[in-house]
């Protein structure tokens, strides 16, 4: 599952953030897509994979870079790719969001809620504690709440 | 917050096989909804119009280092249109905005934090295929 940081602070000195998903990936995560980005890039942007670079456009079936996916799409491409790193998670629509969400690691950072309709089990980390939450409720208590 | 929009009521662009056809009802539009719908597209058809009508303004992650605040605050009468709003706009930003009579905005994000926005000034992407064509039309976010 993934673990979830509300405040920058909190990340581990020896975990990097990442706030700029779009370059992130179009710089790194790119040159990683393998089988695994098939789905999710299906899923969220309801697009193609043909080629390592290349995808199906869904609007007009044209082949383009695989720099035009969503930033959410490319954030939860980020994420998986990437474990040891942090991603600001704040331009996941909500479908991003329940594949994020769905993930079975990777991390990520928002100093608000953002939350799917549809939730699996995440860890919460502060400087101070870490636990698993698995309720929506308990969740948005938990980004609500100051400390 | 339902204020008349100051710069235009309507835009409309061509790129190859798309079309924008945008109707604003009100002075700030924020776009948001799922991820993958053609938001940032959408931008980048506006942001073509740049070169030729001088009432656009297009920022984006691109912008990042810029004092996007100072950018907006020395601009006026314009349709101002970001991208990627939800990394770009600080706090002080989003209360400038909220305030500013002299510009027009299409924040394309989905934290209405700050710009002191009803769900009248939400709104969501229609993608329509139209023969070969693909039209771009924004209406209310339910």
């Amino acid at each position: 599952m993934i673990t979830i940081f509300k405040n920058k602070q909190d990340i581990p000195e020896n975990m990097e953030y990442v706030e700029l998903n779009d370059l992130f990936f179009n710089q790194n995560t790119v040159s990683l897509i393998d089988k695994r980005a098939e789905m999710i890039i299906g899923t969220i942007d309801k697009v193609k994979l043909i080629s390592k670079y290349k995808i199906c456009s869904r609007f007009n079936d044209v082949a383009l870079d695989i720099d035009r996916l969503s930033a959410g799409c490319k954030t939860v491409l980020n994420v998986l790719y990437y474990p040891d790193k942090v991603f600001c998670m704040k331009e996941c629509g909500n479908n991003a969001l329940e594949v994020l969400y769905g993930l079975e690691y990777g991390n990520v950072c928002s100093e608000y809620a953002l939350i799917p309709f549809s939730m699996e089990s995440v860890v919460v980390q502060t400087k101070d504690s870490k636990m698993r939450i698995s309720d929506y409720e308990e969740l948005k208590e938990w980004w609500d709440d100051e400390k | 917050m339902k204020s008349k929009p100051i710069v235009m009521d309507h835009f409309s662009t061509i790129h190859s096989s798309f079309i924008v056809n945008f109707t604003f009802k009100n002075n700030i539009t924020i776009l948001m909804g799922d991820s993958g719908t053609g938001k940032t597209a959408a931008f980048s058809f506006i942001r073509e119009c740049m070169a030729v009508n001088s009432k656009i303004l297009c920022l984006n992650y691109l912008d990042f280092q810029k004092d996007i605040k100072n950018i907006i605050s020395n601009t006026e009468g314009k349709l101002i249109v970001i991208d990627n709003a939800d990394i770009l706009l600080d706090d002080a930003t989003r209360k400038y905005i909220s305030l500013d009579d002299r510009n027009q905005y299409l924040i394309i994000g989905r934290n209405p934090k700050n710009l002191f926005t009803t769900k009248e000034n939400l709104f969501e992407l229609i993608s329509k295929n139209v023969g070969e064509q693909t039209e771009f039309t924004i209406k209310e976010y339910l």
